[in-house]
C-alpha cells in the first residue's frame, strides 16, 4: 500500500508500548485538518491490527502501513 | 451514567485490589484504548477493586512494582481521555473505605445503576 502524500504531521511513537501509540494517534489526529495525513512511527508489533481497528472505528482512513526494519510507518487521513 | 455521545459503550469491571498489583493496570490500558476509539468508557470497581483508587495508594503501586510508571500515571492517562470511574458503596465498606479516601472524580453508584449501565453497554469486560 504505497502512499505518495506528504504527511501534515509525523508522530514518533517508536519504543512505546500499547496503548500509547493508539492514544497519541487519537490525540494527534485532532491537531491536523480534515483531509490531511498523519504519519505514525511505531515499533509496537501490535500496531498494524490496532491501527486497522482504530481507523475503522473512528472513521479515519488508513492509507498505508509500510514497514522499515522494526519501524512501522502508518499513514492516516483525518476524516470529516 | 452513559451520555450516549460516544460511538459505542464499553464497561470494564475491576474486582482485583492492591494485593495483586500485576492485575491493577490493564483495565486502565484497555479503557484508555477504547476511549481513544471515540467509545464511551466506564470502569466499575467492586469487591477489592476500590482499594486501587485510594489517594495514598495510587502513587505507591504499579503493575511491575518499582519498575516503570505508578498506577496513578495509568489512571490519569485513562481519565484524561474521558474514562469515568465508578464504585459501589458496599464494596467501599468491604474494604473499610469512604469515598473521601479515594482520588477525585470517582462516582458512587449502586447495583441497579451498574446493571442498567451493563445492559446498555455494547460490551462488558470483567477482570
Amino acid at each position: 500500500m504505497p502512499t505518495t502524500e506528504t504527511p501534515a504531521q509525523t508522530l514518533d511513537c517508536t519504543g512505546l508500548q500499547c496503548p500509547l501509540p493508539v492514544i497519541k494517534t487519537a490525540q494527534a489526529i485532532k491537531t491536523i485538518e480534515p483531509g490531511q495525513v498523519l504519519e505514525l512511527l511505531a515499533t509496537d508489533p501490535g500496531v498494524e491490527p490496532d491501527m486497522k481497528a482504530w481507523s475503522s472505528r473512528t472513521g479515519n482512513e488508513l492509507l498505508a502501513i509500510d514497514r522499515e526494519g522494526d519501524v512501522f510507518h502508518v499513514f492516516l487521513r483525518r476524516n470529516g | 451514567m452513559w451520555t450516549g455521545e460516544g460511538e459505542g459503550k464499553v464497561l470494564y469491571v475491576q474486582t482485583h485490589g492492591v494485593s495483586d498489583p500485576g492485575r491493577c493496570a490493564t483495565p486502565f490500558f484497555l479503557a484508555a484504548s477504547a476511549a481513544a476509539m471515540e467509545v464511551e468508557v466506564g470502569i466499575y470497581f467492586t469487591m477489592y477493586g476500590p482499594t486501587l483508587l485510594q489517594k495514598d495508594v495510587v502513587d505507591k503501586i504499579g503493575p511491575k512494582g518499582d519498575v516503570g510508571q505508578p498506577l496513578s500515571y495509568f489512571i490519569k492517562q485513562a481519565t484524561d481521555l474521558g474514562v469515568k470511574l465508578y464504585v459501589c458503596q458496599p464494596s467501599l465498606e468491604l474494604n473499610d473505605l469512604a469515598l473521601d479516601d479515594l482520588i477525585d472524580g470517582v462516582t458512587m453508584i449502586g447495583g441497579a445503576a451498574f446493571n442498567d449501565m451493563a445492559m446498555q453497554a455494547d460490551a462488558v469486560v470483567s477482570f
